[in-house]
């Protein structure tokens, strides 16, 4: 199903400090969103407005043109996945049983899931070509093989929007291309709106259709990748300058200055 | 390619038919343990007098009593205290993403023994108000360590383990004023003694108690248990699979105190079951709580019902049910350890 996600005039502070000041963006179905920003920048609270579990004090998000708020948490899920940043430890769970949680805001609360719900587990990971992970002890897999299995959750729960924050993280060189390459594929061929927070601006540059840059709880740039992605914003938002450096005709990498002219 | 079973549900469908058979059988067996002896025929014909239309032949009286009055509430009530201790050690260990939780880590405990104390030392030799007191104060030190998490609210998992140490430490501080200003002679003792869990006192109308919460309790349990599994990933995932991790785990903490606060009300301090049967039953089925919380229940029982039968039947006097437990749960964790070492979760 495509499903719009609206942030509109979103402010979240703790305490008194503003974590988020007025963030507005939109996702269109299919296209896949990348959120930049330095460390502490408020992409993961702004991850968290967007799909409730934090409670925006002014603003508000909208599905398909339907305010969240006064949506039950249950309702919000089926429509907005959340791959989170870090995996703490859990039990020794089978990759299968962590997959087939994704179906929760499914199953009737006093329910357990039933053999259908384990095959739609089944099916994420094969989309995922990750079927060999079902029986593994999820302790004992890679960070690369962990996040993929928590992608496969993800895509249990809904395709609707999947909200990823910092999915390359801890993943090898290798593992970071092929993971992103997947989630481009399969947010084109589901309508998936992806809403990814990363760190690297080159990755975004090859796989994300719209940028949004945050810096200090506020956006400075977004639009479409290849409009905002110029080298004043990106040294303003890594206060740092910047190389361009040509990769094809029509895309450049950024490099720090002084590594490259060293 | 490897061959993947088509949805690894259950791991061993046999567990739960041989643990009942299990159960059964050390239930009976616990009827007939103990120094005075009853019969299996007995038995039979004292269960046969209570139907309408038998009578019971005069030398079976004594016989009688001790099997309605005594034997059988007792081993109720250890299945009762098993199961509870137990399934709230699971729910426990679930909640608070830890296997080193036991069900008195809020302090639950603690409180139920200082109650008790105090009700041991004010005047008046009400056993009720010795078990009203423990309850009470078992539900107070929960509320405290819930409460003071409340205040400090960011961590909630982590704080709430932290509130609990100050309050079991705060609780020990007034048991031991207590223990001190008591009468070494007649008030001491039967504070000591109460703390070593023990079956003996039960009679029926602990259990007109006891059972209804045990058992609903229970059964909130084994319908949520799909939910333990969802709230073991931590608040925000669980957040994002729909659910609200505040209000259920308040709710399972609250549901699990009272049993735990009823059992040690009625029974004493019984360690380590809370601990170490969750992590039988995870060593035997997997952590998967649709599965585990089934077997912890039966696990429990047995457990609890076979170390009654032995502080009854091991010597001419009777020891505390409380010893046997943590004699025999200290090195059976030991060798839990040892057997589910680099599952990456120990």
């Amino acid at each position: 199903m495509a499903v719009k996600l609206e942030c509109r005039c979103v402010t979240f502070r703790y305490g008194k400090t503003d974590i988020l000041h007025d963030i507005s963006f939109s996702v269109e179905p299919g296209s896949f969103c990348a959120v930049l920003g330095r460390n502490g920048s408020g992409k993961t609270t702004l991850l968290h407005c967007l799909n409730g579990i934090h409670k925006p004090h002014q603003g508000e998000i909208r599905i398909n043109g339907n305010t969240i708020v006064g949506m039950t948490r249950n309702q919000i899920a089926r429509h907005i996945s959340l791959v989170p940043q870090e995996h703490l430890e859990i039990f020794p769970f089978k990759v299968i049983d962590v997959v087939v949680m994704g179906r929760a805001p499914f199953i009737g609360m006093t329910r357990t899931p039933s053999p259908n719900d384990y095959d739609l587990a089944m099916e994420a990971l094969k989309t995922l070509n990750a079927q060999r992970l079902a029986t593994c002890n999820f302790n004992r897999i890679s960070g690369g093989e962990r996040q993929i299995a928590m992608l496969a959750c993800a895509l249990v729960q809904t395709s609707d929007i999947m909200l990823l924050d910092e999915p390359t993280n801890h993943l090898d060189f290798n593992n970071q291309y092929h993971l992103l390459s997947k989630i481009k594929q399969l947010c084109q061929a589901r309508k998936t709106s992806v809403i990814a927070s990363m760190h690297d601006p080159n990755m975004a540059i090859l796989f994300a259709d719209t940028i949004v840059m945050v810096k200090a709880g506020k956006i400075i740039a977004r639009g479409p990748a290849p409009e905002v992605m110029t080298k004043p914003n990106i040294d303003a938002l890594y206060e740092t300058d910047t190389t361009p450096v040509k990769i094809s005709k029509t895309q450049h990498f950024f490099l720090p200055g002084e590594i490259i002219n060293g | 390619m490897i061959a993947i079973p088509r949805y690894p549900l259950k791991k061993s469908p046999r567990t739960i038919p041989v643990l009942c058979v299990l159960l059964a059988v050390l239930f009976f067996g616990s009827l007939l343990a103990g120094r005075f002896k009853i019969t299996i025929s007995e038995i039979i014909a004292i269960v046969s007098s209570l139907l309408p239309g038998n009578s019971l032949s005069q030398d079976l009286i004594s016989q009688k009593l001790v099997f309605l009055w005594i034997r059988l509430p007792r081993c109720i009530m250890a299945v009762m205290v098993g199961t509870g201790l137990s399934v709230s050690g699971a729910v426990y260990q679930a909640l608070f993403r830890n296997p080193l939780v036991s069900p008195d880590i809020l302090g639950v405990a603690a409180g139920c023994t200082f109650g008790a104390a105090l009700g041991i030392i004010l005047p008046g030799d009400s056993f009720y108000l010795v078990q009203a007191m423990a309850f009470g104060f078992g539900l107070i030190a929960v509320s405290m360590a819930v409460g003071i998490a409340r205040l400090i609210s960011i961590k909630p998992v982590i704080v709430m383990v932290l509130a609990g140490m100050v309050v079991l430490s705060f609780f020990n501080a007034l048991l031991m004023i207590l223990k001190y200003f008591s009468d070494p002679y007649d008030e001491l003792p039967s504070i000591v003694f109460w703390i070593m869990g023990s079956l003996t006192r039960v009679t029926w109308n602990d259990l007109y108690i006891t059972a209804p919460v045990t058992c609903c309790g229970l059964g909130l349990f084994m319908l949520l248990r799909f939910r333990l599994n969802i709230l073991s990933l931590g608040d925000v995932q669980a957040q994002s699979l729909g659910m609200n991790p505040f209000v259920f785990r308040l709710m399972l903490i609250l549901v699990s105190s009272f049993m735990v606060a009823l059992t040690v009300a009625t029974c004493g301090q019984i360690c380590w079951i809370g601990l170490i049967i969750p992590h039988m039953a995870r060593t035997l089925v997997g952590p998967e709580h649709e599965n585990m919380i089934p077997i912890t229940v039966l696990l429990g029982a047995i457990f609890m019902l076979a170390a009654d039968g032995l502080a009854r039947s091991v010597t001419a006097a009777e020891i505390p049910v409380g010893i046997i437990t943590a004699l025999t749960g200290a090195p059976i964790f030991a060798f839990l350890l040892y057997k589910n070492r680099g599952s990456g979760w120990l």
